[in-house]
C-alpha cells in the first residue's frame, strides 16, 4: 500500500547532503546496496531515481523487480545524523517521453559526460525511523525482557 | 453472442493459466507477446483521447497491419517496465486486447477486464518537419520510442516471379502506403540525412537506427545493387556523426563476404541482421522461395555466421517470424516438434556467434497466410525463454536488438536480466 512521505523525511531527501543509499536483490538473492545521489521525492509522492547505467547491477536488479513484485530498500543518512529507511516497490520506469527527457536535459547542462538510460518509479510503502533513539524506544516497548540483566541489577548508583 | 464473435482465443488455455504453467517468466512480457499475437482494437473513448501533437500517430512502415488499413490511429504502445508493444490495430471479430481510455489512463482490456496500464508512443519533434525537398520527414524516417527506422525500398524482387516470403506483404502494403498516403518508393540520401539531423536535435530521444527494406537481387554478383544503396544511404547518414561507426542495425539479404567487407569498411553501421525467417532447409524452402532460389538455406546461414568475422560476435543476428513455421499444410505439425527443430538451429548459430530473436507472426491480409492462425501464448514463452537461454549459455549479447534498441523481440527483451 502506498504511504505519503512525511515533511521531515521529505526534507531530506531534498537536503543535497543527505547520503542515500538504494539496496536492490538479484537473482540469487545477493544484496547490491549503493548510494545514489539522484534519489528524489516527486511530486505526485514516489521516488525517482535516475539510472545512468544500462548494464548496471542496480538497474537489472530494477528490471527483476518491477517484474516479479519484489522491493527495494532507500537507506538516506542527514547531514545532521538522523537515518531512515524507505521500503518501497519499483512500479515504473521511463525510458522515454516527456519526464525521461525532462532529466536527460537536465543531466545534459549538469553532467554532460554522463548519459541516462531510465528514470525509475519506486512506490513508498513503508518509511522507518532508523535512528538508535527511535528504534531503542520501539524495542523497549515492544520487547521489554531485550536487556541484559546486569543492567537491571542492583548497585552502588542504582538502590532498589 | 460474445462466443459467436470470439470463436478463437476463447478455447485455448487463458493468459493466467499459461503464465502460471511458467512461474520465472515476468507477467510484462507475457503480455506484450499475447497483445502482439491478438492485436488490439481502440475504443471511440480511447481514439478521442488521443493527442496527435503528443502521440505518435501511425507513419510509414515495411509492413501492413491487421486491419489491411491506414488510419489515424495512435502507433503503438509502451508498458509501465519500458517495454515496447509493436502492435497493430485489428478487426474486433479477431479477438484482440481493447484499448480504453479509464480515468485518465490507456488501459488494456481482455474480455472488458482491465489488465494493465500502457502509454501510447510519444512523437518525435521532427515529425512535424519538412525536408528541404518538400517531403514530410514522418514519411521518410519512422520512429520507435528509442530508434529511428529506415526503409530505403520498400519493394522486394522476391516478387516479381511470385517467390515473396508468404508470411510477408510487403508489396500489397508498399503499394497501399504509396496510393494512399504519398510514401515515396526511393528515398534519396539527402533526404535521410537531412531527417536524421533533425531527429538528433532532440536530446535523449533515440538509441539506435535501423535500416532495412526488400531484397533487391540486381548487380554483377546477387545484392550488390541492394549493397549499393545501403552504403550510399548509411555514408550520408554517417555525415550527421562525429565518429565512424555510430549504433545501428541494417536487416539485409544474406551477402556474401565482399559486400560484408564493404558495408563494414565504408560505412559507419555496428550491426548486420539477415533473416533467415524460418528454420530448417524444408520450411525454409516453402515458405521463403525466392530466399531459396537466390541463396538456400544453408547458403544464407553460412553467409551470416561468415559476417561474424567482419562485424564480430554479439553483432550479427537473424530473425524467425516465429508461428509461420506452423503453417499448413507444410509446417510443423506440433508445436513441440517446431520448438525442438528453432532451438536446436539457434544453438548452432549461437556456437558460431549468431544470436537469433523472433518476433510473433502476425498473418496480415495482404500476405499468401492470411487465413492462417499464429501459435499459442505456451509456445511463444517457450520460444522466449529457450532462445535467451541459448543466448547466455553462450555469452552472447544482442545488445543491437534489444528491447529498447528494437523492442519486437520477446526473448531478447529477457536480455535485460542477462549479467
Amino acid at each position: 500500500m502506498t504511504i505519503a512521505i512525511p515533511p521531515g523525511v521529505a526534507a531530506l531527501l531534498a537536503d543535497p547532503a543527505t547520503v542515500k543509499i538504494l539496496a536492490t536483490v538479484d537473482a540469487e538473492g545477493f544484496p547490491h546496496a549503493v548510494e545514489k545521489r539522484s534519489l528524489h521525492l516527486a511530486a505526485d509522492g514516489t521516488l525517482h531515481y535516475l539510472e545512468l547505467l544500462e548494464s548496471s547491477v542496480t538497474n537489472r536488479n530494477l528490471v527483476r523487480s518491477v517484474w516479479f513484485d519484489e522491493k527495494v530498500a532507500v537507506a538516506l543518512k542527514g547531514a545532521d545524523g538522523s537515518t531512515v529507511q524507505i521500503k518501497g516497490r519499483p512500479i515504473r520506469t521511463h525510458i522515454s517521453g516527456p519526464l525521461f527527457q525532462h532529466h536527460y536535459r537536465r543531466l545534459l547542462t549538469e553532467a554532460p559526460d554522463q548519459d541516462l538510460a531510465a528514470v525509475w518509479v519506486i512506490e513508498p510503502v513503508e518509511v522507518i525511523d532508523q535512528s538508535l533513539t527511535a528504534r531503542k524506544a520501539r524495542e523497549d516497548a515492544e520487547h521489554p525482557t531485550f536487556i541484559h540483566l546486569d543492567r537491571l541489577a542492583v548497585t552502588e548508583g542504582n538502590p532498589s | 453472442m460474445v462466443a459467436l464473435l470470439k470463436p478463437k482465443y476463447r478455447e485455448e488455455p487463458s493468459f493466467e493459466d499459461t503464465l502460471a504453467r511458467h512461474p520465472g517468466f515476468p507477467r510484462l512480457v507475457a503480455l506484450k507477446i499475447d497483445v502482439q499475437r491478438r492485436g488490439v482494437h481502440y475504443t471511440e473513448r480511447a481514439e478521442k483521447a488521443v493527442d496527435p501533437t503528443i502521440h505518435q500517430l501511425r507513419s510509414p512502415y515495411i509492413f501492413g497491419s491487421r486491419d489491411g488499413a491506414i488510419k489515424p490511429l495512435p502507433e503503438s504502445l509502451l508498458l509501465r517496465d519500458g517495454g515496447t508493444i509493436l502492435v497493430d490495430p485489428t478487426p474486433l471479430a479477431q479477438d484482440p486486447y481493447v484499448v480504453d481510455f479509464i480515468d485518465g489512463r490507456f488501459v488494456l482490456l481482455d474480455d472488458g477486464r482491465a489488465v494493465e496500464e500502457v502509454e501510447l508512443w510519444p512523437k518525435p519533434a521532427y515529425y512535424d518537419k519538412t525536408t528541404r525537398s518538400g517531403i514530410k520527414m514522418s514519411l521518410l524516417v519512422t520512429a520507435r520510442p528509442q530508434r529511428l527506422n529506415v526503409f530505403q525500398s520498400s519493394y522486394c524482387q522476391f516478387w516479381v516471379d511470385d517467390k515473396g516470403c508468404r508470411f510477408c506483404d510487403i508489396v500489397t502494403h508498399t503499394k497501399q502506403q504509396r496510393d494512399e498516403i504519398g510514401v515515396p518508393s526511393r528515398l534519396r540520401p539527402e533526404d535521410i540525412s537531412e531527417t536524421i539531423a533533425e531527429a538528433l536535435k532532440e536530446p535523449g530521444r533515440f538509441t539506435n537506427i535501423c535500416l532495412t527494406s526488400g531484397s533487391v537481387v540486381k548487380g554483377d554478383e546477387v545484392f550488390d545493387q541492394e549493397v549499393d544503396f545501403y552504403i550510399e544511404l548509411l555514408q550520408a547518414i554517417g555525415e550527421n556523426f562525429r565518429t565512424k561507426k555510430f549504433p545501428s542495425q541494417l536487416i539485409g539479404s544474406a551477402y556474401n563476404e565482399k559486400q560484408l567487407a564493404r558495408l563494414h569498411e565504408q560505412t559507419g553501421l555496428s550491426s548486420y541482421t539477415s533473416d533467415l525467417e524460418v528454420f530448417t532447409e524444408e520450411k525454409f524452402n516453402w515458405v521463403c522461395p525466392g530466399k531459396a532460389k537466390w541463396v538456400g538455406y544453408t547458403g544464407w546461414r553460412d553467409r551470416l555466421i561468415r559476417a561474424v568475422d567482419i562485424f564480430g560476435r554479439g553483432n550479427v543476428g537473424t530473425c524467425i517470424v516465429a508461428g509461420a513455421e506452423l503453417a499448413k499444410p507444410h509446417g510443423f505439425r506440433s508445436e513441440g516438434e517446431a520448438i525442438a527443430a528453432n532451438l536446436e538451429e539457434a544453438e548452432y548459430l549461437a556456437e558460431r556467434g549468431v544470436t537469433t530473436v523472433y518476433i510473433v507472426w502476425v498473418p496480415r491480409p495482404g500476405s499468401d497466410f492470411r487465413d492462417q492462425s499464429n501459435a499459442s501464448l505456451d509456445y511463444y514463452i517457450r520460444l522466449a525463454k529457450g532462445f535467451q537461454d541459448i543466448r547466455a549459455r553462450h555469452g552472447l549479447r544482442v545488445d543491437f536488438d534489444d528491447y529498447r534498441r528494437c523492442g519486437n523481440h520477446p526473448d531478447s527483451d529477457l536480455a535485460r536480466l542477462q549479467a
